[in-house]
């Protein structure tokens, strides 16, 4: 009887994940605790992974209902065009077009923005960000994105960056993950 | 009642999603040349092709399209993406085309739409 008043009340998943003990190497398995209240600890473990897919099967997540229909909290698109701003800015300013270094410069920037996009911590939110950095040659370039989803609740973010040798373009997709 | 996703509903098929994007780009701009009062109509057909066939197979996904159309400049471009997603549901793909005078370059990601119990 009380567990099932537990449950009423509960407002967070509980989630497990699985992975077979030969998973793929580079996977990392972050656990958090989140002492919801007094009474119960609810337990959240997300799982990273780097690079490639598991090929190995992984056990169904289950997941309890949670009666959510829509996110508290929207995707912040202000907030996130700031922090593409910045980025850019601060890593492109000054700079000039190099092969090597504007690789490294993408990807770098690409992780950058991801990280600080995760620390608003917008929950129920996956993010996909790409990031564009081109010579500035004369030639000319048409840059468009279409998106099927739901558009009450999803949302992108965008910011170009330009000086006199490259160009800078970062998009943010937010789709909300019921 | 429960509802079981089925593996091949949730599959994510290189081949097929891989054909309708060289489909839909060899439609809209086949070998033209880079004409710049064009290019905006040539990206919108592309993308908006691709994300009408991907419709079409009634997968429970959400799909993002990005199109890029550059003219042939001897100008370097570099791209990189990062994402925050369930890697065993969600995946993306690259695909670009050289041509004479315009280079084209898609990337799409699908992200699993709901989850059902």
């Amino acid at each position: 009887m009380s567990d099932q008043l537990k449950d009423k009340h509960q407002r967070r998943e509980r989630r497990t994940v699985k992975v077979p003990s030969d998973g793929s190497h580079g996977v990392r398995v972050k656990e958090a605790t989140i002492r919801k209240n007094t009474e119960r600890e609810i337990i959240v473990s997300s799982m990273d992974e780097l690079g490639h897919h598991d090929e190995n099967t992984r056990m169904v997540v289950t997941m309890e209902n949670t009666y959510q229909t829509a996110p508290h909290k929207r995707f912040p698109v202000p907030a996130v065009t700031h922090i593409l701003k910045d980025v850019l800015s601060s890593y492109l300013q000054q700079e000039k077009y190099e092969v090597e270094w504007s690789q490294k410069m993408t990807k770098t920037i690409c992780e950058v923005i991801r990280a600080r996009v995760k620390d608003l911590m917008i929950p129920r939110y996956k993010i996909v960000v790409l990031v564009h950095i081109g010579q500035q040659a004369g030639q000319s370039m048409q840059m468009s994105s279409r998106c099927l989803w739901d558009a009450t609740t999803d949302s992108f973010a965008c910011y170009s960056f330009t000086n006199s040798s490259l160009f800078g373009v970062a998009t943010v997709y937010g789709v909300y993950f019921e | 009642m429960d509802e079981y996703q089925t593996e091949e509903e949730t599959a994510f098929i290189v081949e097929d999603v891989s054909k309708i994007i060289k489909e839909s780009v060899e439609a809209a701009i086949g070998g033209s040349t880079y004409q710049h009062s064009r290019v905006n109509q040539w990206t919108t057909s592309v993308v908006e092709q691709c994300l009408s066939q991907l419709s079409k197979l009634g997968k429970p996904f959400k799909y993002i399209v990005t199109c890029i159309i550059m003219q042939k400049n001897g100008a370097g471009l570099q791209t990189a993406s990062a994402c925050f997603w369930d890697n065993s549901t969600d995946g993306k793909m690259n695909h670009y085309i050289i041509e004479n005078t315009v280079l084209n370059y898609h990337t799409l990601g699908k992200l699993q739409a709901r989850i059902h119990r």
